[in-house]
C-alpha cells in the first residue's frame, strides 16, 4: 500500500461563524457536490473545485477549472499542479481554508494504522449527508446545515434492544446516575440528585460544553442577548437553586444595595412587587450564569462532567443501560468507551432549528448564507454591514427573537446614524389574542404580549394542575391555546415600534411568501402569494433577511434521539414529542430496576408544558428525582420540611450538600 | 403568586397557624388581652370565603396570576371588612383602632414575607402546586 499522506484543514464556517477542523487523508478533492472529500455549501465553489494530490511524497495542489478560481496563499492557482506546503491558506468563495500538518509526521503515517476502514467511509459518508434543519453538530456543538457527521459504526453488539454484558469485549465503568447532555437540563436534574442526598461519585454527565449552560448562553448571544442583557425569565426560576429563594430580582437588590445604588434597588423592588403592572422583572443573563457557576462549583459539576458525546443507549441484562460515547480531548474524539448506569436521564435540549421553507430553498439554491440567516445562528456579520452602509431588513417571525433583534437594529440606527429600514414581514394581521375561558392575551400593532412564553399559572398555578390531568389530545389543545408566538411586553420594545411605525423606518407587511430570489440591483427579493397579500405589492425587496420564527425540529433531528426511538419503538404524544409520564419517565424504557427519564423540549406535549424553561427544567428535575426516592435509588431521601430547610442553609453559606 | 383555591386556603392555614400565631402571641402579651386570636381565628374563617372570591377574579386573568399588587389590595380590602364587623357591628369587644391596625399590619406583613421565602424553604413543591403543602 502506498503511504498514504495527512492535511489537517481549519475553516470558519462563514454560514455560523464557528471554526471548524478536518484532519483529511489525501488525495482529496473539495467542492460544492456530497461526493468530494470535502464538501463547501456555497454558490461560489465549484461542484469540483480543486484537488489535492500526492506525488513523490509531496502534496500537490490542482485547480479543476473552478468558476471563481481558488488562491493559494493570496495567489490565484491555474490549472497546472502546484506544490503544497504546509502552513498554507487556500481561498476557495466565501471560505478560507488554513491547511497545517496533523498532529505526528502525518506525512509517513499509513491509512491502515492511522484511521480504520470503516472510519474513513465513515468520515467521508458524513459529508454526503444532506441535512433538512440547522442541527447541533456533533463536531462543533455550532447550529450546521450540513447535519451532524456520524462517527465510526457502533460495535455490532449494539443491534440487539437488551445487551448481555458479559459479552462485551470491551472494559466499561459503571455510575448509579447518568445524565445525557450535559447542559442545563442535566444540571438541574444532577442538582436535585445531589442535594437529595445522591453521592457525587454516583453520577456522572456527559456533554459538549464545560460549562452547563454552554449552548444556552451562545444561543442567546447569537439571538442578540449579550450577557448584559436581561433573559425572558423568572425571577425565581433559578437554575441555581432549586427553592427558588431568594430569586434573582432580590438577589440584584441585595447587590445594588451592598454597592450603594438605592435607587436601583428600589426600582427593582417596585417591579418585583407591582409586576405584571409595572414592567415584569426579568434577570440579568450574566447573573444567572455567574450563580450557575457558584453551584456548579459547589455541587462539584466538574468532577461529574466528562467531555464527550453519546452515540448510543441500550439495555442490558442485568436491568441497566449501556451507553455508548465518544470522548472527547481538546474537542477531537479521542476514544470511544462505555458506561453503565442504573437511572439514566436524556436532556439533549433543542434537536435543532428549523428554517422557514422558502429561505431554506433559497439557501440550498443560491448558496447565499449571508444575506439570508437564522437568528439563532452567528449573524454579526449582519449588523456589522448594516453599521457600516445601511439597508433593509426584512424579519420573519414575532416572538421575543423578533423584538430583540428589531432592538438590535434601532440602536444601530440612534447610535450609528445607520440608515437601517424594517420590514417585518408577517403571515396575517393580528387583531385579536387569544382567549382562554374568560381570559384574552393582549395585542398591539399585531404583536401579541405575554410575560413569558407560557400563562403563568402553566409553571405552578391552575394551568399546570389542568394540563397534568388532561388526556394527550387534550393536552395538545390547550398548549395550542395557551402557547403561539408572543413576545415580552416591555415598555421599550413598545415605544420602538410605535416609533417606528410613526417615523416609517419599521413596516409590517403580511402575506405568504411564494420564493425568495437574488434581484438584478444585487438586493434580495421576495415574491409574495398573490391571494395572501392585503396590498397590491406582491413582491419586497431587502438586503437582509433574518429568520426569527424560532421553529424547532422534530427530534428525529437527533441522531441519538431518532436511534432510541426506531429501536425500542418508543411511543410519541400527540404533539410529536416523546411520550413520558407525569413523573417524566420515559415509561417504554422501564426494564428490570432501571428507568429512564427525559426532559427539556423533547417532552413537549406532556404533562408540562414549559418544558424548556428553567423553571421546566426543575420541575421535571423534581418529580422525577422524587419518584427516585419514592423507588429508594442509592442515596436519596426525601427533601421536604427542616431537611430541606437545612439543605437551603448550605446552599445559602456555600458549604457542600 | 400562582395559586389555586386548595393551595390558597392550604396556605392561609398553614401561615395564620404558625408565622401569624406567633406574631398574634406577641400582641396578645403586649394588649394582655385574647382578643387578637379570636381575632386570627375570625380572620382565618372570612379567609375561607374570602379565597374563593380571589379565585373567581384570579381566572379572568390571563395569566391566572395573584401579583404582590393584589395580594395587598386583598389584604386591604379583608382588614376593611373586618373593621367594619369589629367597629359597626359590634361583633365582638373592640381592641382600639391603633392596636387594631398594628395586629392586624403585623400578621399581614409577617404571613406575606413568609409566603415569599419560608414557605418555599421547608416545602419545596408548594410553588409548582399552586401553594399546597399536603
Amino acid at each position: 500500500m502506498n503511504p498514504t499522506t495527512l492535511l489537517t484543514l481549519h475553516w470558519r464556517d462563514p454560514l455560523t461563524g464557528e471554526s471548524r477542523t478536518q484532519t483529511a487523508v489525501y488525495p482529496l478533492t473539495i467542492g460544492r457536490s456530497p461526493d468530494n472529500t470535502i464538501q463547501l455549501n456555497s454558490s461560489f465553489v465549484s461542484s469540483h473545485h480543486l484537488r489535492i494530490e500526492d506525488s513523490d511524497g509531496q502534496a500537490w495542489l490542482q485547480d479543476l477549472g473552478s468558476r471563481n478560481g481558488t488562491r493559494l496563499n493570496g495567489k490565484l492557482v491555474g490549472k497546472t499542479a502546484v506544490l503544497l506546503t504546509t502552513p498554507s491558506h487556500i481561498e476557495i468563495g466565501p471560505y478560507s481554508l488554513h491547511l497545517t500538518q496533523p498532529p505526528g509526521d502525518g506525512r509517513t503515517a499509513t491509512l491502515t494504522n492511522l484511521l480504520d476502514p470503516a472510519t474513513l467511509a465513515a468520515i467521508r459518508q458524513s459529508y454526503q449527508q444532506p441535512a433538512p434543519a440547522l442541527a447541533f453538530s456533533s463536531a462543533s456543538d455550532a447550529l450546521e446545515a450540513t447535519g451532524s457527521s456520524e462517527p465510526a459504526a457502533l460495535p455490532p453488539i449494539f443491534q440487539q434492544r437488551v445487551v448481555p454484558l458479559a459479552a462485551l469485549n470491551q472494559p466499561y465503568e459503571s455510575k448509579t446516575y447518568l445524565s445525557v447532555g450535559g447542559g442545563l437540563g442535566s444540571f438541574a436534574w444532577i442538582n436535585h440528585l445531589v442535594v437529595y442526598g445522591a453521592a457525587p461519585d454516583d453520577i456522572l454527565t456527559i456533554g459538549f460544553e464545560p460549562k452547563p449552560y454552554g449552548r444556552y448562553q451562545r444561543l442567546c448571544r447569537n439571538s442578540q442577548i449579550p450577557d448584559h442583557e436581561r433573559l425572558r425569565s423568572n425571577s425565581d426560576s433559578c437554575p441555581d437553586n432549586l427553592w427558588g429563594w431568594p430569586g434573582y430580582g432580590v438577589r440584584e437588590m441585595w447587590g445594588a444595595v451592598k454597592n450603594g445604588r438605592f435607587s436601583h434597588a428600589a426600582t427593582i423592588g417596585w417591579q418585583l412587587f407591582n409586576e405584571p403592572y409595572v414592567q415584569t422583572y426579568t434577570p440579568v443573563a450574566g447573573h444567572v450564569f455567574a450563580a450557575i457557576d457558584r453551584e456548579a462549583e459547589r455541587i462539584g459539576w466538574r468532577q461529574l462532567w466528562r467531555h464527550g458525546r453519546v452515540r448510543a443507549i441500550r439495555q442490558t441484562d442485568d436491568g441497566r443501560y449501556l451507553v455508548a460515547y465518544t470522548h472527547l480531548r481538546d474537542g477531537q474524539p479521542d476514544q470511544h468507551r462505555l458506561v453503565v448506569c442504573r437511572y439514566l436521564h436524556l436532556a439533549v435540549g433543542y434537536p435543532g432549528v428549523r428554517f422557514l421553507p422558502d429561505l431554506q430553498a433559497y439557501r440550498a439554491q443560491s448558496g447565499d448564507f449571508r444575506r439570508v440567516v437564522n437568528a439563532y445562528e452567528a449573524h454579526d456579520h449582519v449588523y456589522d454591514a448594516l453599521a457600516q452602509r445601511g439597508g433593509t431588513v426584512l424579519i420573519r417571525g414575532r416572538g421575543i427573537v423578533a423584538s430583540r433583534i428589531i432592538q438590535r437594529l434601532h440602536e444601530l440606527r440612534t447610535q450609528h446614524g445607520s440608515p437601517i429600514a424594517i420590514l417585518h414581514l408577517m403571515r396575517q394581521p393580528l387583531a385579536e389574542g387569544q382567549q382562554f375561558d374568560h381570559a384574552q392575551r393582549e395585542v398591539s400593532n399585531h404583536w401579541e404580549f405575554q410575560p413569558f412564553n407560557w400563562p403563568k399559572a402553566a409553571w405552578g398555578g391552575d394551568l399546570r394542575r389542568q394540563l397534568e390531568q388532561a388526556s394527550d389530545a387534550e393536552r395538545k389543545e390547550l398548549l395550542a391555546c395557551w402557547g403561539g408566538t408572543t413576545t415580552a411586553d416591555r415598555r421599550d420594545w413598545r415605544t420602538m415600534v410605535d416609533d417606528g411605525l410613526r417615523e416609517g423606518w419599521y413596516e409590517i407587511r403580511f402575506g405568504a411568501v411564494q420564493g425568495v430570489e437574488a434581484a438584478e440591483n444585487g438586493r434580495l427579493s421576495l415574491t409574495l402569494q398573490r391571494d395572501t397579500t392585503l396590498t397590491h405589492q406582491t413582491s419586497l425587496e431587502a438586503d437582509f433577511i433574518i429568520d426569527a420564527t424560532g421553529l424547532e425540529a422534530g427530534l428525529e433531528s437527533n441522531g441519538l434521539l431518532r436511534d432510541l426511538v426506531n429501536q425500542y419503538d418508543l411511543p410519541r404524544n400527540a404533539r410529536g414529542g416523546l411520550k413520558v409520564s407525569n413523573a417524566f419517565e420515559v415509561e417504554a424504557l422501564r426494564h428490570g430496576e432501571g428507568r429512564v427519564y427525559a426532559s427539556g423540549i423533547v417532552t413537549l406535549g406532556g404533562p408540562f408544558a414549559a418544558v424548556d424553561s428553567f423553571l421546566g427544567l426543575q420541575f421535571a428535575a423534581l418529580r422525577s428525582v422524587d419518584q427516585l426516592t419514592a423507588v429508594r435509588a442509592t442515596g436519596l431521601r426525601r427533601l421536604d420540611g427542616l431537611r430541606s430547610l437545612n439543605q437551603w442553609t448550605r446552599w445559602a453559606i456555600g458549604a457542600k450538600p | 403568586m400562582t395559586p389555586t383555591l386548595f393551595g390558597r386556603w392550604q396556605s392561609r392555614f398553614f401561615l395564620l397557624g404558625t408565622v401569624g400565631s406567633l406574631t398574634t402571641l406577641l400582641f396578645a402579651v403586649l394588649f394582655r388581652s385574647l382578643i387578637p386570636f379570636i381575632l386570627l381565628a375570625v380572620v382565618l374563617l372570612l379567609g375561607l370565603g374570602w379565597d374563593v372570591v380571589y379565585d373567581r377574579l384570579q381566572k379572568r386573568r390571563w395569566d391566572r396570576d395573584w401579583p404582590p399588587t393584589l395580594q395587598l389590595a386583598a389584604g386591604v380590602a379583608e382588614g376593611v371588612l373586618l373593621a367594619g364587623l369589629l367597629y359597626g357591628a359590634r361583633l365582638l369587644p373592640p381592641p382600639t383602632p391603633t392596636q387594631f391596625v398594628l395586629h392586624y399590619t403585623a400578621v399581614w406583613l409577617t404571613t406575606f414575607l413568609a409566603s415569599q421565602s419560608l414557605m418555599r424553604l421547608i416545602f419545596p413543591r408548594w410553588r409548582y402546586h399552586g401553594g399546597q403543602w399536603i
